[in-house]
């Protein structure tokens, strides 16, 4: 008989930790980053997930100086940004789009009530750089310049700093004090900003080439598009751009009693809402249809609401001056059309509609129907591209050492837009001026590293985590009251509202550390580190619910490869 | 609480009862089944009145009476339960289940018959159709010996691991009375060391228990229970002299009785030997050369002892107060096997005497002796009556 | 919502589930263990009786839990789980918890017995049911917990029966806690498991499990389909104390039974008919759920103000 074996347990000795499962796996889940939506749609690419997150920690300082790497104007950008990212928004499908623009004005204004200040380069740039042109693409090219370190001039022809942001926009849109406030910050950066100092004409731009290691022209468009029916002097026909640059010094012209204001955009718009405020009675003639105005929705509900009567679709064929003593002084004769939009902004098609003739009697007419840059101010040394300057990646322009954005070399016509030019061109300069010896001693600013993840869809958020809710109301003052002050329309979040729209956001692509990677997962094979996460790959069977349970899609699964 | 032994008029389950309140078990499953009612009915009564310390719980089903005892029994403590024939029967999954976790639960069982159909009648067909389920059986044929014995059972089954169970007839034993001598606690503590196995469930050292294992640990499990088993006779020895010390009474593991010079041996177990004693003693005083084994442990199967005793003899008949189909007496079958290949072996009759609790008196047994003694023997078991 | 009271997540050591166990990738049982686990902490005992959690529970000689964890026969959970209470509490260990981790097979079928008995008698037990709604560890056969018209191995056709309603069962007991809970709800789920273990008796939560393999689910679409459940009323979160008082915890069905039955394989026989007639067995459910939550508002008011 053999020798009996040693007893074996019958009771655990050990735990099943000695067992890798994950030789099971096909797929393993990663821990990314990836950019929203919203991000890839800012004209200024800015970290929205992530100020957006700050703000709902309550770190608003944290949220402010995230806004501000990509943007030196969150408050005024929250109150005229056409938003983009709103659009973008995952959430749009979802419920409605997260009320961004209002959030980023609320930690602009926060900002300016406690008075934080960016911080210039800790050590000085060799290279100096000029500026040409004081506007919103101006104004953020010198910002991020200052903020690495070179010397800054910044040439101005008018007055006064801000361009299309202080002659182009109404008070009621975009208060002086913020206007101003945030221009002043910039400034007190270090700028040598030299005002009522206008470049005109080949010689005078050369002489600033030549003076400074790199430019940056940004003279916005400042020609007025005329109308044919228009044609010749009159007293009563006006350039909106005008209108509006004599408003904002508080000398608005007399025109009669009822206004025509012709135009679709943003500038129409403001051009007719000034008018209200002067006591006009005021029409809007736009060749488009409501819906295919380039003026952002909400003004248009906001100029209504003020009583200016909306006439779509419809064009200017012949202005006729009455004899004096009727009932008005211009008889204008218009037809409607059919607009078809063309492949970029400025072009389209338009049909006139037979036997539909009608005549609006008015006192004045101003239009604005937009603007060309003014490009014989830079001589004929740049190349051109059609009424535009034309310019490469980043602003780049037919000399080495001009960079160019805003108006003047784009037919995006948004002062975000402009500011992101501005940026992205200061970026390619400092990169130009490392290369030639003239950059900054520390590492260069780097401010759009989005990595190779795909931009997150909706698909990838786990709905589960973000039950519907309505989108928190932008409150505005009543409209009798605004037009009779002309104090700023839109009123802005109280503190509840504004943390409320923060839990809205589903943070794509950014992680917001929920950690329900962690507790969701079967075999406990993810890790908490840090901020971030590790997979275990002993164990991971690369099921995928981490991917599934995540809010923020920041987690995703690879194929493994054997 | 008593300091000396006292004499008092039990039953066989009153007996057991006194048996499990001495062992101070601290957990007690139970359900009523005829006729081992008495039993549980003695140590509510216990209970009730402070004289028993222990969890006494009474699940639905004797399938649940047991499957509460395993793991009381793993988790450390000392398990006492009873019962009956059908309940028995219902036990028997977990019955293998309690052999394979080592739990050495003691459990007194009162033979009766197995439905269908129906009947309540002194037959050990119930116990012995549990031979294979791993569990020490012994067979008691008074309610001394009841008593004696399940203090005893703990004693080996908690040196070894293994389960016990002490048999005792329906009736014969479990409810007729007779003075029995109930030992001091004080005797029976120091009879019984505590239970203090070192494996068991224990929230301080986390080890579980039950987990699916492979063929080879199966294997070994089973010679590790074989190897404890081949231990319990000489323990049961050991504790039964032990007891005797203490308590003057031995019954032993296979007992002689007026084998001496006997040509003729009755093997038999439970209270049929104590009928066939008398008769016995009337053969011998009508000169017959007749002796009985009284086989008390029936597993583990003492086959030493059994050989020892019975060399020779000339001719053993077995009396079987059961029947397993197809193949007769269980304890004929077993003792043929035990006996097989000895030197000089008996020739082995089987009677299948007192089948379903027919009466078997003592003349009986001395007709039966006289009948099986000319005729040859046989493979199979004879009906008798 | 996203609860950041689940922030406090343990550090792995401490965890009383471990990584290794064989639970098929995905399945939702162990992440419902590691978080009762969680809440239960280390002073607790598992009557774990042969289902899929016998697996998880690992193979000789590897425990997945780093609690004692005990294995019964099939029929046998609560009446171990008795036993096993009984012999803490004689060794005076009576803040140990005692729990059964048993699946639907071992409760409402064959183990339905010993519960209703334990129920009876109040053993101080905290019973979970780990209800996959069939034998999913031997293959995908029906139990009573199946719910009508689903494929089993064993009803091809679909089954033709009601699911089984633990709860209205165990409430007729008279238990002090009868609950469903669900790890998609997972805030709802530990506070449930918090709660029943600061009482004492007869506890018992029937948490549903669904099965990937069994009822035809990606590997990560256990939480999906749990959430679907609730919100189509097909799963109800309920809580009953003392076998009187009614609570609902889920909100009013907002999801048509069919969504829920889309995204299983098992159902995808079915005809229109049977999902108009499961709808109705859901909407008829849920208004009785609603009558008895009614009905138990005065005594719940009176009991919270004794």
């Amino acid at each position: 008989m053999n020798a009996p074996l040693p007893v074996p347990p019958i009771w655990t000795t050990g735990t099943t930790e000695g067992i890798h499962t994950g030789t099971w796996r096909a797929a393993t889940p990663r821990h990314l980053f990836a950019p929203s939506p919203c991000h890839q749609a800012c004209p200024v690419n800015g970290e929205i997930a992530t100020w957006i997150g700050q703000a709902r920690n309550n770190d608003f300082h944290g949220a402010w100086q995230t806004l501000m790497r990509h943007n030196p104007f969150p408050a005024i950008a929250g109150r005229i940004c056409h938003h983009p990212c709103e659009s973008a928004c995952n959430r749009a499908e979802y419920d409605a789009a997260l009320s961004i623009c209002r959030l980023e004005r609320f930690i602009g204004d926060a900002a300016l009530d406690a008075g934080w200040m960016p911080q210039a380069a800790a050590s000085a740039a060799a290279g100096r750089v000029a500026i040409v042109g004081g506007g919103p693409a101006g104004l953020s090219a010198a910002y991020q310049l200052r903020r690495i370190g070179y010397a800054v001039t910044l040439y101005e022809g008018s007055d006064a700093l801000g361009g299309v942001m202080r002659h182009g926009i109404p008070a009621y849109r975009l208060s002086r004090r913020v206007l101003d406030g945030e221009i002043a910050r910039i400034v007190a950066l270090g700028v040598d900003v030299r005002l009522n100092h206008p470049v005109q004409g080949e010689q005078a731009f050369a002489g600033i080439v030549a003076a400074h290691d790199a430019v940056f022209v940004a003279l916005g468009a400042q020609q007025p598009k005329r109308l044919p029916a228009l044609a010749g002097d009159h007293d009563w026909a006006l350039d909106g751009a005008r209108y509006l640059a004599a408003c904002s010094r508080g000398t608005p012209p007399a025109l009669g009693a009822r206004v025509l204001v012709i135009g679709g955009g943003s500038a129409a718009i403001d051009v007719a809402r000034s008018a209200r405020r002067q006591g006009h009675e005021v029409t809007l003639l736009a060749l488009e249809q409501r819906a295919q105005m380039p003026a952002q929705p909400e003004e248009v509900v906001e100029a209504l609401e003020e009583g200016i009567t909306l006439v779509n679709g419809a064009m200017l064929r012949v202005a006729r001056e009455k004899a004096p003593g009727g009932d008005s002084r211009l008889a204008l004769e218009c037809v409607r059309v059919r607009f078809e939009p063309g492949s970029e902004r400025g072009r389209f098609t338009l049909t006139e509609i037979e036997g539909s003739a009608f005549e609006i009697a008015v006192d004045a007419v101003v239009t604005a129907i937009g603007q060309d840059p003014r490009l014989d101010d830079l001589g004929v040394g740049l190349r051109r591209e059609g009424a535009l300057l034309w310019t490469a990646t980043a602003g780049a322009t037919s000399d080495g050492k001009v960079w160019a954005g805003g108006d003047l070399a784009s037919m995006a016509r948004f002062v975000t837009e402009a500011v992101g030019m501005g940026k992205r061109a200061a970026l390619a300069i400092d990169r130009s001026l490392r290369e030639r010896g003239l950059g900054a001693s520390g590492p260069a600013l780097v401010l759009d590293d989005d990595g190779d993840e795909p931009v997150v869809p909706l698909s990838a958020i786990s709905q589960h985590y973000h039950p519907r809710r309505a989108r928190v109301e932008s409150p505005r003052r009543g409209a009798a009251e605004r037009i009779a002050d002309e104090g700023e329309v839109q009123l802005g979040l109280e503190l509840a509202q504004a943390l409320a729209e923060t839990t809205r956001c589903f943070s794509c692509g950014t992680c917001i550390n929920c950690d329900h990677c962690v507790i969701y997962c079967p075999d406990l094979a993810i890790e908490r580190v840090g901020l971030g996460y590790t997979v275990n790959t002993d164990y991971c069977k690369g099921c995928g619910v981490c991917v599934r349970e995540c809010p923020t899609g920041s987690m995703a699964m690879s194929e493994d490869s054997k | 609480m008593n300091t000396e032994a006292r004499t008092l008029l039990l039953t066989g389950n009153h007996a057991v009862a006194w048996a499990a309140r001495l062992a101070r078990p601290k957990v007690v499953p139970v359900y009523p089944i005829t006729p081992q009612t008495p039993v549980l009915e003695k140590i509510t009564e216990f209970q009730a009145a402070g004289e028993f310390d222990a969890e006494v719980l009474t699940p639905e089903s004797e399938h649940s009476v047991m499957s509460a005892c395993i793991p009381a029994s793993l988790a450390g403590v000392r398990v006492f339960t009873a019962t009956a024939s059908q309940g028995l029967l219902l036990m028997h999954e977990l019955l293998h289940y309690a052999a394979g976790a080592r739990a050495p639960i003691v459990m007194a069982n009162v033979n009766r018959t197995v439905a269908s159909p129906w009947a309540f009648w002194p037959d050990h067909t119930d116990s012995l159709a549990q031979r294979d389920t791993g569990w020490i059986q012994y067979y008691v044929e008074s309610p001394q010996e009841a008593l004696d014995t399940v203090l005893q059972a703990y004693r080996v089954a908690e040196q070894v691991l293994v389960p016990a169970m002490v048999n005792l007839d329906a009736f014969y034993v479990s409810h007729s009375l007779e003075p029995v001598s109930v030992p001091a606690q004080a005797l029976a503590d120091a009879y019984l060391p505590p239970f203090a196995p070192r494996q068991r469930l224990d929230t301080a050292s986390p080890s579980s228990w039950g987990n699916v294992i492979s063929q080879d640990m199966f294997f070994r499990h089973r010679q590790a229970i074989e190897q404890s088993m081949a231990e319990v006779p000489e323990l049961a020895a050991q504790a039964d002299r032990a007891w005797a010390e203490l308590t003057g009474r031995s019954h032993g593991v296979v007992e002689r009785y007026r084998c001496d010079g006997a040509q003729t041996v009755v093997v038999t177990m439970g209270s049929m030997a104590g009928t066939a004693r008398d008769a016995i003693d009337a053969m011998r005083e009508a000169g017959q050369a007749v002796g009985l084994v009284k086989l008390r442990l029936f597993r583990p199967l003492p086959v030493h002892a059994l050989r020892a005793a019975l060399a020779g003899a000339r001719d053993v008949i077995v009396l079987d107060r059961n029947h397993s189909p197809g193949i007769g007496g269980v304890l004929h079958q077993e003792l043929r096997a035990a006996l097989y290949g000895m030197d000089g072996a008996p020739r082995i009759h089987g009677c299948l005497a007192g089948v379903g609790g027919v009466n078997v008196p003592p003349e009986h047994v001395a007709r039966f002796v006289g009948e099986v003694l000319q005729t040859e023997p046989q493979p199979e078991s004879h009906w008798v009556r | 919502m996203i609860d950041n009271t689940l922030l406090a997540v343990p550090r792995r050591e401490d965890d009383l589930l471990c990584s290794g166990h064989a639970a098929c990738p995905g399945c939702s049982e162990p992440i419902t263990l590691r978080h009762i686990l969680a809440v239960l902490g280390p002073d607790t005992m598992a009557v774990v009786p042969p289902s899929c959690m016998a697996i998880i529970a690992g193979p000789q000689p590897f425990s997945s839990m780093r609690i004692p964890v005990y294995q019964p026969t099939l029929e046998a959970s609560a009446a171990a789980a008795s036993g096993l209470r009984r012999a803490l509490d004689a060794q005076g260990r009576h803040e140990t918890t005692v729990i059964v981790l048993a699946g639907d097979g071992g409760t409402y079928d064959i183990g339905l017995q010993c519960l209703s008995s334990a129920a009876e008698r109040n053993e101080n037990i905290l019973y979970f049911c780990l209800d996959n709604e069939g034998y999913m560890n031997t293959g995908a056969q029906k139990s009573s917990s199946t719910p009508r018209f689903a494929y089993t191995s064993s009803t091809p056709a679909g089954k033709t029966t009601r699911k089984k309603n633990l709860t209205e069962i165990m409430a007729a007991h008279g238990v002090p806690y009868v609950a469903t809970a669900s790890v998609a709800y997972l805030a709802d789920l530990r506070r449930k498991v918090a709660k029943a273990k600061a009482m004492r008796g007869l506890r018992l939560i029937t948490l549903l499990i669904p099965c990937l393999d069994g009822w035809g689910l990606a590997d990560d679409g256990a939480l999906g389909a749990a959430r679907l459940a609730v919100q189509s009323g097909a799963f109800p979160l309920v809580e009953v104390e003392d076998g009187v008082r009614w609570t609902l915890n889920s909100e009013t069905p907002s999801r048509p039974i069919a969504e829920y039955l889309a995204v299983q394989r098992r159902y995808r026989n079915l005809r229109p008919a049977d999902v108009r007639a499961l709808q109705g067995e859901i909407d008829e459910g849920w208004a009785r759920l609603a009558r008895r939550a009614q009905a138990s508002m005065p005594a719940a008011a009176e009991a919270r103000a004794a």
